[in-house]
């Protein structure tokens, strides 16, 4: 297994290269120039041109980049020209944010969803079955935006239950923090839920039309001890690869959630730093979210296995 | 009490202090839609900086309602025969928000630090770049400070007021660490400068100890009467969610909302809609070096088919005030001879698109959706020159590529607002010059640019006046692009806020009360 883990995490090197490369390139082709936005339009050719240098942005790109790669490699993601702040504290900071957030919302997830769409396979095309397949067929299709938008106009605005504003870290006060947490929480969990339902549903059929579960069956076993005891374990498999690609997606930011709920987290800083073309925060960012990517997918990978045991992290 | 009750009480109670609704008595809590920059007055800045921290610095002389220029730290000031020396005295008693007394000392440092710092956002104004240069600041006595320039400059104080620059605020020495970067302000203001939470928000304290007093609130000067205890800033990036804020009484003030938002809630009680225009200018440029614009019947042509009134009542939901002068509606400087403006005559169209050799050429009008306001008046625009037989198109560009073809000057018509400019000189300083120089340049006119300089190098209000009476006929005949309006603010104040009102784009909290 370790091995494995570090074969797959020399693997990253060249793939977490290539993001750099592309997250560089890419942000300097959208039209923009960071010195004009930050000067507005009070700029002089002058103004402009000692920001730009102040930037770095006089140098050509590939020194521009040779120059940040350098840094990187010693762990340095530059500063925000927007707050002067290091990239690397501000990531942190907003990864943070996001990630009590996601890994709540992911959770809950899992335990509404996997039994959900397990009860649902177990029921094909009965009453049941069809009331999951279409609610989560609805929650699937309604943008979360919208969804955040109403479950705050409900909760927060008409009945008052939850407060419509602000932001309060788990760590500063942990009760008053959760309270923050559950329109959010409860807007993502209502979309993963569509997602995770069907694939978990999906799974299972396929496991209950093997072999060894009409074995299992004739040597007259319950239904519930069949599904429980030899399709679960079997079924949870490619819905456990999809709950890692979700985790690492929404790792990654979850902008519109966090712009509706007013958190600070990731995925508004993201946008933010786009719109302002702050690039050492735009590349920082989409550097670190490459990396969460693949480490929660290795982590996944690495799981694997005790779910699926033909499958072995070798 | 048993433990669980307890628990249960102690947990309700940490809720409490945390949620905003529920938060200390006599707090306005107001949206920002972006966390400020930083909190260095000048240094580092946006609008949405400097709103913030106004109030929390201040200058020696400040804007005035009507742009005039008031006395605030200073009590007074006089200017030599040459024009070159300008003596402030300072106010007695004036407290740094740490408790100490400012002295002339105190100012000195404070100027030469914030003047001759690179990255001070108004550099060009006080270094001999564009203007008159700083040459010494030296405090005389305990209570004089002499600034002399290298030449007269009639706009000199007119700079030292502007919100850009910070109203080049007076801080102490405390607000910098040891290694002289930057910790945070120790002003004069009649807030203190709180808890920041990057990304969340920011607390402002009334200054208990504040001790400037005038008749009335004047803009930037005057009385500045703090009625909360203190300021809550919140980010709250969207609007929906801002408004869903304010009607849950989560928001007290939302200083900037989209005309077309507050026009939702102008019927609804319990919110009062603040609108006033500003110094700001929301225009659709036309690029004269471009083939078919470089022409003056087309651009004749185009302002003929524009109902400019109606378009401003359209795009402002009937909160804007039409204004085809540079000189701002809000302006002393803005006389009769400023309401003369555009008119809209569809019928001399065709007359006019013949003499500029017209031939049904596709013109394409810029435009962003970060502004509801220019995004709305290309839509309008574009039907009415469409109906006049001008053969419009729109392209819709996200905001940091439009400020890039603003700059690079690549365009045919733009819908471009510029940001506040309280002096009308400094209006025409924005979009007159060299396009050869700075290609973005508006109104390229070697006559105009030198009629911008005297009114910059004129102290005189009557004959400023006359130069801008002159500058405004120019600019009607030449029509180097279109002038809407002025800049418009609308704020939203919840039904326990009074005495909220919006003035210059500024959102001022001295003067606002919130009833519990």
């Amino acid at each position: 297994m370790l091995k494995f883990a570090s074969t797959r995490l020399l693997s990253a090197i060249p793939t977490l290269f290539i993001v750099s490369v592309a997250v560089f390139g890419l942000i300097r082709l959208i039209p923009g120039d960071p010195a004009s936005l930050m000067l507005g339009d009070l700029a002089d050719a002058d103004a402009l041109a000692a920001a730009r240098k102040t930037m770095g942005l006089d140098q050509p790109v590939p020194v521009q980049f040779l120059i940040w790669l350098g840094n990187v490699v010693q762990g340095d993601l530059g500063r925000s020209v927007l707050n002067g702040q290091p990239v690397l504290d501000l990531v942190l900071h907003r990864f943070a944010t996001s990630a009590q957030m996601v890994l709540i919302a992911v959770g809950l997830s899992v335990l509404i969803a996997v039994p959900l769409g397990m009860a649902a396979a177990w029921r094909q095309n009965g009453g049941l079955d069809l009331t999951i397949v279409a609610l989560s067929t609805l929650l699937l299709s309604v943008p979360t935006f919208w969804l955040g938008l109403m479950i705050l106009l409900a909760f927060g605005l008409k009945l008052g239950w939850l407060p419509v504003l602000g932001y309060v870290s788990i760590a500063d006060n942990p009760v008053a923090g959760l309270i923050y947490l559950v329109m959010p929480v409860l807007t993502l969990v209502l979309h993963e839920v569509g997602i995770i339902v069907r694939m978990a549903r999906a799974s299972t059929l396929d496991v209950l039309r093997l072999d060894y579960i009409t074995h299992a069956r004739a040597k007259g076993m319950s239904e519930s001890a069949v599904l429980l005891h030899h399709a679960a374990r079997n079924a949870f498999g490619p819905t456990w690869t999809l709950i890692g690609l979700i985790l690492g997606n929404l790792l990654g930011g979850v902008a519109v959630v966090e712009t509706v709920f007013t958190i600070p987290g990731l995925g508004r800083l993201i946008v933010d730093s786009i719109y302002a073309r702050d690039y050492a925060v735009v590349q920082g960012c989409l550097l670190f979210v490459a990396l969460t990517y693949l480490l929660v997918n290795l982590v996944v990978d690495l799981l694997y296995p005790l779910f699926d045991p033909r499958v072995t992290a070798e | 009490m048993s433990l669980s009750r307890s628990l249960l009480h102690a947990c309700l109670s940490s809720v409490a202090l945390a949620l905003p609704g529920l938060a200390m008595a006599s707090t306005l809590t107001v949206q920002i839609t972006a966390d400020i920059r930083s909190s260095q007055p000048g240094i580092n800045r946006d609008a949405g900086t400097d709103s913030v921290m106004l109030n929390v610095v201040e200058g020696l002389v400040a804007a005035g309602e009507k742009g005039e220029i008031r006395p605030m730290l200073a009590k007074d000031w006089s200017v030599s025969a040459d024009g070159k020396a300008y003596t402030f005295t300072i106010r007695d008693g004036v407290k740094f928000h740490n408790g100490e007394t400012m002295t002339a000392a105190d100012v000195e440092w404070s100027l030469e630090k914030l003047i001759r710092d690179p990255e001070f956002s108004c550099k060009t104004f006080f270094d001999g770049s564009r203007d008159a240069k700083v040459e010494t600041i030296k405090a005389t006595d305990d209570r004089t400070v002499v600034i002399t320039l290298d030449r007269p400059d009639a706009m000199f104080l007119n700079y030292m007021a502007q919100a850009q620059c910070g109203s080049t605020g007076i801080v102490h020495r405390a607000s910098f660490n040891g290694d002289g970067s930057w910790k945070a302000p120790v002003a004069t203001g009649p807030f203190v400068f709180g808890d920041w939470k990057r990304g969340e928000g920011l607390v402002l304290k009334k200054f208990a100890d504040y001790s400037i007093t005038g008749d009335k609130p004047d803009g930037y000067g005057g009385r500045k009467d703090v009625l909360v205890d203190q300021v809550k800033y919140m980010v709250v990036p969207d609007t929906a969610t801002a408004v869903a804020g304010l009607r849950s009484g989560a928001l007290d003030v939302l200083p900037y909302l989209p005309p077309g938002e507050a026009a939702k809630l102008k019927d609804e009680k319990d919110f009062t809609i603040v609108a006033a225009p500003h110094g700001g200018l929301v225009t659709m440029l036309f690029q004269t070096t471009d083939t078919l614009m470089s022409n003056v019947a087309m651009r004749h042509a185009v302002i003929a088919a524009l109902d400019t009134p109606a378009i401003v009542d359209s795009v402002t939901y009937g909160l804007g005030i039409p204004n085809n002068s540079l000189v701002s509606s809000g302006s002393l400087y803005h006389t009769a001879t400023h309401d003369k403006g555009y008119v809209y005559d569809p019928q001399a169209v065709p007359a006019l698109l013949q003499k500029a050799g017209y031939k049904g050429e596709k013109i394409v009008i810029l435009t962003n959706r970060r502004s509801a306001i220019n995004y709305d008046t290309a839509i309008i625009a574009q039907a009415m020159l469409q109906s006049a037989g001008i053969n419009a198109e729109i392209e819709v560009l996200e905001w940091a590529s439009q400020l890039d073809r603003f700059n690079s000057g690549k365009y045919q018509i733009m819908a471009f607002n510029y940001s506040n400019r309280t002096d009308p000189g400094l209006a025409y300083q924005t979009v007159v010059g060299s396009k050869a120089k700075k290609p973005n340049t508006v109104w390229d006119d070697a006559d105009v640019a030198a009629l911008v300089n005297k009114s910059l190098q004129e102290a005189d209000p009557e004959k400023r006046q006359a130069i801008f009476d002159d500058l405004h006929a120019r600019f009607l005949d030449q029509a180097p692009f279109v002038m809407l309006a002025n800049g418009l603010d609308v704020g939203v104040s919840g039904p326990k806020v009074r005495g909220y009102r919006t003035w210059q784009g500024f959102a001022r909290f001295w003067g606002v009360e919130r009833s519990e």
